[in-house]
């Protein structure tokens, strides 16, 4: 096949169809829906999810997973809101330490699951509870955070015109979007992440420098996820402790349906993009229709995921079969 | 109950880092795996006797045991349950992230059927355990039959499931009263509680089905090297459905126990959380991730000390909210203790070549 | 793969059906599909309400729901309603989806009291005038929520402490059940009740059941085997209550007369416990909040101004009224 049409690329095609059908008929249905500040919001009100999923696909690339994110988030959560508030501290040095912190975290997780050659569920899993009861010991409530620093951010917008604007949170975002795309597709580290996870051992023989690989990967989703928790702050304007749970599922969730092979590997950040969108955009949609219960919500999620995974999984599973004849 | 097969000659390689021994040792190599648990919770204990004044003080009141050993074994049952069913699905080199969502829809179920259609008690048992089998013979379907990743497959059904629980019960707590039914979760036989006796039994029936079957056989070869197998004729598929479907059971009678419970169905909070748990309790007990030899006493042993952790801290006055910190040390040092690496590196000394 | 290639085709043509379908079908087709014009709210329109909710998980938060809902019926208003399932993410996002829409006003039932100002202030500069039902939040420019309708968690743990005062004399070993940390009602009926306290009464024990049945069992049985002597149990709501009798029960003591058991929120599951006589005192907490939120709602969009502070009274029921007052509990 050509260049942009192959396999690898079909499924992103894919799902990025399945998000324009989703958002069409959406459209369709819901008066509203089709505006630019819908779609803008698109951006904003997933960009903790965004982020830490973006982190996600770097550590699933290589093969591994990490279920700790959420919890991370809500650690630099607390902890810039902590040392904003009844602390004192300016925010720009608050936050960059709990970036240095979410960092180190994820480089212990990962030197335990490289040089130990533990299973990163189990290390992760750990490293979840851990993260999740400290951030309990810093502080039993949220925090709420009042400086002018954030007021700054916070009246940052973007305008695109009308009413739809993108604030700190989104440009944030996106920033974080334009970065992994390069790193991904244009620098060495990217390419042994692919290498990593499509196949550790030939990687290792091919001499590719495993060891800093993986534990960089989950280094990296550190500093995403303790960024994604600042933002947190900003979307908040506070610090819960009790937030994110069950966040590190959602961002599997918009990873794989991204086009993202939890095996490694194979996928795309853009996937991802594309993953978080149709999160979005399912949530939007079952928000607009203002009618659906709470259990409904999950119910249509679930049944959604399953039904994207499918999809992908058979055109996948056509594309492949067009390329390798006689199989 | 450990993972020892005595009948049978071992693979030359093995994955987890032994090279050929014959039957007597191997059923050394199980007891040792299960022996670091055991030493984890004898430390747990002996911490408590020095520091939880009463933990150990035990008396009969109302013709039955009384006390907070009783309370562990009780308030255990459920993730023991839960651990027993996550045991044989790791061992096919799968997860089951969805057993919280499934006990949701078994109490929900139950609750529902107990008040609103009133039918008997056993029927109602019946049933529940009939559609959680089913439920988790779906989870089998997608991951053996269509080929989907074990966690996508059954996060799908953890997202979805909580809301179908929901979706029966209208989003209401649903109290009941039926004696029979109040019973399991908090009635004594023999001085006990019930609920340990359920667990000896599903644990009895659980090692009889896998030890005494060709079944615990064939399991153990498909998370091993699921390919190999195939080729041997081991139906991986329906092996790989059937341990699902085991697993979605065992949920739906920890979920009637967890029901039960508080004589009440609450599907929006019950077993949050607890797959996890179970997972780190399969783990804890000397099970790998990666699938293969398993051991369901172990397991049984993980989850008992879980839930020693958890009551030693609510004795302690700590918040339940940091209880996840010991946890996480845990499991990290249960991993450490696992890992073929550290032990290797600690056995250089032993020149026996068994290291992988 | 290549034996199921036929099934898997079908398979993956209903998944596209069945998405299709799935979206179309949402919901019954007779209500309005969607909201009305963006912001062209004027005379005559039918008025378009955001509720944000904290979630479904229990009995009077269904409750509160169903009243906001009923008379948003009876009075011929559109209601979105949005369900948070407990995250705080959740209902800022919703919130922004109703600026987004352009509703005419937000309800909004805050599940923590901090971290609102962003959002408020987003409905601020958009004009959608903001009410807040059942907790209070925590923000430095009250300007940005038009009213607080709830009830005084204060004054309900104050009325349950002074309650417990006369029945034991003034002295008491009270173990205190908790609701969720963080939570406005938590924290206000913690600080209501320790306010009120004689010098004879102690709190030996105070830790969170987080709300729930479940927890309120779990914690009281962990409690029982440290504190065996406790004459006394304050829980910060019913559920917690009820979970507590049954630990109790199964330790042996007798909840009503041995233990005393005082909660708050009135539902009917304690209104039963009471006439069975192991729920000493509830105070009532009325989620039936439709009729007040509805009116607070109309008066803001009008451009009145109203009262920061909407308190929603609360009455003390004890175990004789119990059996007179049962027929009358509608939640």
């Amino acid at each position: 096949m050509n260049r942009w049409l192959n396999h690898r690329t079909l499924p992103l095609l894919a799902t990025f169809g399945v998000l324009v059908i989703l958002y069409g008929v959406a459209s369709m249905r819901y008066e509203g829906f089709f505006t630019g500040r819908v779609m803008a919001n698109l951006f904003a009100d997933n960009a903790v999810l965004g982020i830490c999923a973006i982190g996600m696909t770097f550590v699933i690339l290589s093969g591994g997973i990490d279920l700790s994110i959420g919890s991370v988030v809500a650690f630099t959560a607390v902890l810039v809101a902590s040392l904003v508030g009844p602390g004192g501290w300016h925010p720009v040095p608050a936050m960059g330490l709990a970036i240095v912190l979410g960092g180190l975290f994820g480089l212990g997780q990962g030197w335990l699951i490289h040089y130990f050659a533990l299973p990163p569920f189990l290390v992760t899993l750990g490293g979840m509870f851990f993260a999740r009861g400290m951030a309990f010991v810093v502080t039993k409530e949220s925090v709420g955070i009042h400086h002018s620093f954030y007021d700054m951010l916070l009246s940052m917008h973007l305008g695109l015109g009308g009413r739809a604007t993108l604030p700190a949170t989104a440009l944030i975002f996106l920033l974080v979007l334009v970065v992994a795309v390069g790193v991904s597709h244009f620098t060495t580290f990217g390419r042994n992440v692919y290498a990593l996870g499509g196949n550790p051992e030939s990687a290792r023989l091919m001499g590719l420098p495993v060891a800093g690989t993986r534990v960089g990967v989950y280094a990296l989703n550190g500093v995403c996820s303790a960024l994604a928790g600042v933002v947190n702050t900003l979307y908040t304007g506070s610090g819960n402790p009790a937030m994110g749970m069950g966040l590190e599922l959602d961002a599997i969730a918009a990873v794989v349906i991204g086009g993202t092979l939890l095996a490694g590997g194979v996928g795309f950040v853009e996937g991802t993009l594309l993953g978080v969108l149709i999160f979005g955009t399912i949530h939007s949609a079952l928000l607009f229709d203002g009618r659906l219960n709470s259990w409904w919500l999950r119910i249509a999620i679930g049944t959604l995921l399953l039904l994207f995974i499918l999809l992908q999984k058979e055109i996948t599973r056509r594309a492949t079969a067009q390329a390798r004849p006689g199989t | 109950m450990s993972g020892s097969t005595p009948n049978k000659t071992e693979p030359a390689a093995r994955r987890d880092g032994g090279a050929s021994v014959p039957a007597g040792r191997a059923r050394d190599a199980a007891w040792r795996r299960v022996l670091w648990p055991l030493l984890s919770l004898g430390v747990l204990l002996l911490f408590n006797l020095f520091f939880a004044p009463g933990f150990f003080h035990l008396e009969i009141k109302d013709g039955h045991l009384y006390g907070t050993l009783v309370d562990i074994l009780n308030q255990g049952s459920k993730t023991m349950l839960l651990a027993i069913g996550m045991t044989l699905v790791i061992a096919s080199g799968g997860v089951d992230l969805s057993v919280g969502s499934i006990m949701a829809i078994a109490g929900a179920a139950a609750a529902i059927l107990v008040t609103q259609a009133a039918w008997p008690f056993l029927l109602v048992v019946g049933v529940c355990l009939a559609l959680c089998a089913l439920i988790g013979a779906g989870n089998g379907a997608l991951v053996a039959l269509l080929g989907m990743q074990p966690i996508v497959a059954t996060l799908i059904l953890m997202v979805a499931g909580r809301g179908v629980a929901m979706l029966l019960t209208d989003g209401q707590i649903i109290t009941f009263d039926r004696p029979a039914f109040v019973f399991l979760g908090n009635g004594h036989f023999l001085g006990v509680p019930f609920t340990a006796t359920i667990v000896a039994t599903v644990l009895a029936l659980t090692t009889l089905l896998t030890r005494r079957t060709a079944v615990g056989l064939f399991l153990e070869a498909t998370g091993d090297n699921e390919t190999a197998s195939r080729f041997c004729g081991v139906p991986t598929r329906a092996i790989k459905v059937l341990v699902y479907a085991f697993s979605g059971t065992c949920a739906g009678v920890a979920g009637l126990i967890a029901a039960s419970n508080i004589k009440a169905a609450d599907p929006s909070r019950v077993g949050e959380m607890m797959e996890l748990d179970a997972i780190f309790a399969v783990v804890v007990g000397g099970t790998a991730l990666t699938g293969g030899r398993f051991t369901l006493a172990g397991s049984v042993i993980g989850a008992l000390l879980i839930q020693t952790l958890t009551t030693t801290m609510y004795n302690l006055g700590m918040p339940p909210a940091i209880a996840p910190v010991p946890k996480a040390v845990v499991v990290v040092l249960a991993c450490l203790l696992q890992s073929d690496k550290l032990r290797s590196g600690l056995r250089i000394r032993r020149t026996r070549g068994g290291a992988a | 793969m290549k034996h199921t290639s036929s099934p898997r085709r079908i398979l993956a043509a209903g998944a596209c059906a069945l998405a299709a379908l799935l979206l179309a079908g949402c919901g019954p087709s007779s209500e309005s599909s969607g909201p009305g014009g963006q912001g062209d709210s004027g005379q005559g329109k039918v008025l378009l309400i955001g509720f944000a909710q904290v979630g479904a998980e229990s009995a009077w938060r269904t409750a509160e729901t169903r009243s906001i809902m009923e008379e948003a019926v009876k009075r011929g208003l559109d209601l979105n309603f949005a369900d948070a399932q407990g995250k705080q993410e959740n209902q800022i996002k919703a919130v922004r989806l109703f600026i987004a829409q352009g509703v005419d006003a937000i309800i909004l039932a805050p599940v923590v009291e901090t971290g609102w100002e962003p959002v408020l202030q987003e409905a601020k500069r958009a004009g959608i005038p903001v009410v807040l039902v059942d907790r209070g939040i925590k923000v430095a420019d009250e300007s940005l929520f038009a009213t607080l309708i709830a009830s005084d968690f204060v004054a309900e743990g104050r009325m349950a402490a002074e309650w417990l005062a006369t029945k034991t004399g003034g002295t008491a070993s009270i173990v205190e059940l908790q609701g969720t940390p963080g939570a406005a009602p938590a924290i206000d009926r913690k600080k209501g009740f320790a306010d009120a306290l004689t010098s004879g009464m102690k709190i030996i024990a105070s830790q969170s059941g987080d709300f729930r049945r479940t927890g309120g069992k779990e914690v009281m049985e962990a409690l029982l085997k440290v504190h065996p002597n406790l004459t006394a149990v304050y829980a910060h709501n019913d559920d917690m209550a009820l979970g507590a009798i049954q630990a109790l029960e199964e330790a042996g003591k007798k909840p009503g007369t041995d233990v005393l058991v005082v909660s708050i929120d009135g539902v009917k599951d304690a209104f039963e416990a009471m006439v069975a006589g192991k729920l000493n005192g509830t105070v009532e907490c009325n989620p039936l909040l439709g009729p007040l939120a509805l009116d607070a709602v109309l008066k803001a969009v009008q451009g009145e101004t109203l009262p920061k502070r909407t308190i929603v009274p609360d009455r003390l029921f004890t175990m004789d009224m119990a059996a007179a007052e049962l027929p009358n509990r509608k939640y």
